[in-house]
């Protein structure tokens, strides 16, 4: 009987996650999106390759089989050289964001999923709205699904109904799972991970991102009462769960326990961001306290991330 | 100890079964509470650290059940009323008599001394009163006192045993031990208990022994310790009696140990040295030890034994306890004495012998006529000499001294000594040689050519004889002797002889040493009539004294014909000064301790039956007062709100 109405709970959590109110957030979030990049072309972003670009980038050496047209004529009467002109070729890069749905996202009514899926789809709005080609992942270590590469804003439904009907639960894989993503894209581009990151490896699956040219975006959801429990009036001793991996640890827990753990949360987190930092990773810290629309407008405020 | 609620039979059923329950209880406690999170690595993280202190943790969890237990047990305890056995018997009241005399005060093996041992026994005897039992404290000192009424109240009793010092002087058991078995003869399980180190005179000795065979049970515990002491048994300072302004002092050291020893004696004279002599003495062994010629303007002395420092082998320099280690001397004062002779100018011999007297002595002539007149120097005298010859004597003799020659030269006489008969040449035939007046006074082949015998009175003294008569005679009146010769010196050939001046110069120290001020010094003891003239002191008019004791303190009592009541209970140098009378003055006096047998630290209890003496103290019971289950409640409810503040604290979680 429990069981049932918690089933009957989630589905309607489901239902409403994309409710009026949010599709209407979003639509905001467009405006505001484009009144902050105003003068921007659409899907213009550049690639530095030889390609049919107007915009010099840089010179290499000229390789038989290179198209003769490029070769810098100029430099060689000059200089004896034989180069090849590179251009920047402008083209549409697409954006894939990935979202963590193990069961470290699931915890206190998933309330930390539900935040990571509105971000994602507020995010894939923002991106088909300027005419990108939006993929979405839902990993863990139990499942992975994919929603191929999208266009157009009226793509956005089948991004909702995607988020809400992929399977959710397992461990936290990201190495495993971003790793997966990777290989599946035929075209490295933007790369939003949105997860909390209880993963000793989730850097690593960061760093196969950064290491197949993907250019990665780690956003860490936090809940703020798991980051920090000294409020909640856990004492005594307690047998801790682990909700993934079934770790069971007995616990005494005592004010100096919490304080502890509390330091080694936000130690574990400034790690991560460090690391990601030291790879030239984006890394934002969102607590689920603070209203996603407000996540999404601070990230474009941080400036090219996303636009 | 005793279930007087529960039988144990009740209570072990109850015991087990709240037993089982507990655990039970904690059991189900023990069972943890889980809680799911989302990164348990993190929570492993954080514990690591407390790996070590898990054992303790484990250990806690385990006491924690133990003390739910004990909380139990203490419950059921307090159910079954639990007595003491020492609460069931029969009431006992004990009348705890504490020896506090000078020897109290010796060292014991352990540092201590005697009274202290005997405060541990009687606090002992104390701690075993159960709650219907009652005890009285009563003190043997040179006086009795009872320390703590007959009470039940172990913490009064305590107190007051506390406050029992030894004293000076021995301990007056006749009375302590007669008090304490009247306050407890009539009580519920009456005994009495002396604690003595039984170092005892003999009245203590006896005192003891009619005890223990008396009606009332009567125990002994004695304390033991060292017997080593030495101690000064004598001190004594005097005048010269040829040369007053000149004092000898004479001290006396007693060895009352059983090694031999050596001891240093020390006099002062108002705080300066006057004298120090080194003394060996074997044990038992005393000596008497005199400084002479000192002068006699210091008027206190003090004799210390202190240690020597570079003993000879084998000798002690053990003193024992300090109360012998000092005595006090007063010399007297040295007042004129007024000398009147009434005479004709004829008897130069008698003059001459006068004249040989020291300073202090104020020679005044009088002449018969005047005499009979009523002369005013008369009044004033301390000695009044008749020597008129065939003159009449004053129809009334003077209140002073009197040495009257041939009393009933005529037929009529007013003096008090009636006349036997007339003799003619008699001879002085029998005489008191080891009377003071006629100390070295031959009067061997004296001539005479007539005398008169007396009648004597009793109480007289015929100082000689002729053929069995008195002829001399020697009579007391009141404050005030008399001394009659029953002959003319004129009509003799003693003045020719050495013996008339001494028999003079004894007469007038005869008379001088009745006069008040030689009573220099007295023994402790509790309260007893004092001449305030045998201190020296002008008692007419005199009310009231102050009397200030060697600590310092200033008491005023009256003055009753002349005399008071002292209480001398501390040696040292009491002063006496006259609040009111006609001459203010002031006198002192010295206070010593008892004498040697308040100095031998020996027992001598060995002789007593060993059956009178009371054994090993008793067992303390385990509470005095109050049922025993409010205690075990309140140690119970004083567990559990520790146990409660401690878990509600996180510390027993």
């Amino acid at each position: 009987m429990a069981l049932r109405q918690r089933a009957v709970a989630k589905g309607a959590d489901d239902d409403t996650i994309f409710d009026e109110a949010f599709l209407a957030k979003l639509e905001l979030l467009h405006v505001i999106a484009r009144r902050l990049f105003r003068g921007r072309q659409r899907a213009e972003r550049k690639t530095r390759k030889v390609g049919s670009g107007l915009e010099f980038a840089d010179h290499r050496q000229y390789s038989p089989g290179d198209d003769i047209r490029y070769i810098d004529w100029t430099a060689w009467v000059r200089l004896r050289h034989r180069l090849i002109r590179l251009y920047e070729e402008d083209e549409d890069l697409p954006i894939r964001i990935v979202v963590d749905v193990s069961d470290s996202m699931s915890t206190r009514g998933k309330r930390k999923l539900k935040y990571a899926r509105q971000v994602a789809a507020a995010l894939a709005y923002v991106g088909l709205a300027n005419l990108d080609r939006v993929g979405m992942s839902c990993i863990s270590g139990k499942s992975f699904e994919t929603l191929p590469a999208v266009r157009g804003k009226g793509r956005i439904f089948k991004v909702f109904e995607f988020l809400r009907t992929s399977d959710t639960g397992g461990p936290t894989d990201l190495r495993h799972g971003l790793t997966r993503v990777a290989a599946q894209s035929s075209q490295p581009g933007l790369t939003v991970v949105i997860s909390d990151f209880y993963d000793l490896n989730a850097f690593e699956g960061l760093n196969m991102l950064r290491f197949r040219r993907h250019d990665p975006v780690a956003i860490q959801i936090i809940d703020p009462i798991e980051a920090d429990p000294r409020g909640t009036g856990l004492r005594g001793d307690v047998t801790v769960v682990d909700c993934e991996g079934g770790t069971r640890r007995e616990v005494t827990v005592s004010a100096r326990t919490l304080d502890a753990f509390a330091q080694a949360h936000e130690k574990f987190c400034a790690q991560l961001e460090a690391s990601c930092r030291s790879r030239g990773i984006h890394y934002v810290r969102a607590s689920i306290d603070v209203p996603f629309d407000d996540l999404v407008l601070r990230m474009f405020r941080m400036g090219g991330i996303l636009l | 100890m005793t279930f007087a609620g529960m039988t144990l039979a009740g209570l072990m059923p109850l015991a087990i079964g709240g037993a089982v329950a507990i655990t039970g209880l904690y059991l189900l406690r023990m069972r943890r509470r889980q809680v799911v999170v989302p990164f348990a690595a993190l929570w492993e993280l954080v514990t690591r650290e407390s790996e070590s202190r898990r054992l303790w943790r484990r250990l806690r969890r385990v006491l924690s059940w133990l003390v739910q237990l004990v909380v139990l047990l203490l419950i059921l305890s307090a159910l079954g009323d639990p007595r003491p056995d020492v609460w069931l018997r029969e009431p006992a009241t004990i009348a705890i008599v504490v020896d506090r005399s000078a020897s109290m005060s010796g060292a014991t093996a352990d540092g201590g001394t005697r009274m202290d041992a005997a405060r541990v026994r009687a606090q002992q005897e104390i701690a075993a009163l159960g709650p219907a039992d009652q005890a009285i404290i009563i003190s043997a000192g040179e006086e009795v006192g009872v320390v703590a009424p007959r009470s039940g109240e172990q913490a009064a009793l305590s107190a007051a045993l506390a406050t029992i010092e030894p004293s000076y002087g021995e301990a007056d058991l006749s009375r302590a031990l007669a008090l304490a078995e009247h306050v407890v003869a009539d009580a519920d399980g009456p005994r009495v208990l002396v604690l003595t180190d039984g170092a005892l005179d003999d009245a203590g000795m006896l005192a003891l022994s009619r005890c223990t065979e008396g009606a009332v049970p009567c125990t002994i515990a004695t304390v033991d310790g060292a017997t080593e002491n030495i101690a000064i048994t004598a001190f004594a300072a005097r005048r010269y009696p040829n040369a007053r302004d000149k004092v000898e002092v004479l001290a006396e050291v007693k060895n009352l140990g059983d090694a031999p020893a050596v001891v240093e004696l020390d006099v002062e004279a108002d705080g300066v040295s006057v004298g120090r002599r080194r003394l060996e003495l074997l044990p038992g062994q005393s000596k008497r030890e005199a400084l002479a010629d000192l002068e006699a303007a210091r008027a206190r002395f003090v004799a210390h034994l202190r240690v020597v420092e570079d003993p000879p082998t084998g000798m002690s320099t053990a003193l024992g306890p300090a109360f012998d280690d000092v005595a006090y001397a007063v010399v007297p004062p040295l007042s004129p004495l007024t000398v009147v002779v009434v005479t004709d100018g004829t008897d130069l011999f008698l003059e001459a012998a006068l004249l040989t007297q020291g300073e202090h002595v104020e020679l005044t002539g009088v002449t018969p006529a005047q005499a009979v007149a009523g002369h005013a120097a008369l009044r004033d005298a301390d000695v009044v000499v008749f020597d008129v010859a065939d003159a009449p004597l004053p129809a009334t003799l003077p209140d002073a001294h009197l040495l009257v020659f041939d009393p009933w030269r005529r037929a009529s006489s007013p003096f008090a000594i009636a006349k036997r008969a007339d003799i003619k040449r008699p001879f002085l035939t029998e005489q008191l040689r080891d009377h003071p007046v006629l100390a070295h006074v031959v009067l061997k082949d004296v001539n005479i050519t007539r005398g008169t015998t007396f009648a004597l009175e009793p109480g007289d003294q015929a100082l000689v004889r002729t053929l069995g008569e008195p002829i001399m005679v020697l009579r007391e009146r009141g404050d005030h002797g008399l001394v009659a010769v029953g002959f003319d010196p004129r009509q003799t050939d003693l003045p020719l002889r050495v013996a008339f001046p001494l028999f003079v110069d004894n007469v007038l120290k005869y008379f001088e040493q009745r006069e008040p001020g030689f009573v220099a010094s007295i023994a402790l003891g509790g309260s007893r009539e004092l001449a305030l003239a045998e201190l020296g002191m002008a008692v007419d008019g005199v009310t009231r004294v102050v009397v200030r004791a060697p600590d310092g303190t200033e008491r005023e009592q009256p003055v009753e014909d002349g005399r008071i009541r002292l209480r001398a209970l501390e040696p040292g140098f009491f002063e006496f000064t006259a609040v009111d009378g006609d001459a203010i003055g002031s006198a002192e006096l010295a206070v010593n301790q008892t004498g040697t047998a308040a100095s031998d630290l020996h027992p001598r209890t060995a002789d007593l039956d060993p059956a009178v003496f009371a054994g090993e103290a008793p067992t303390p019971a385990p509470v005095a007062q109050g049922p025993l289950w409010t205690a075990i409640i309140l140690l119970a409810t004083a567990i559990v709100v520790v146990e409660w503040a401690t878990y509600h604290r996180r510390i027993t979680v």
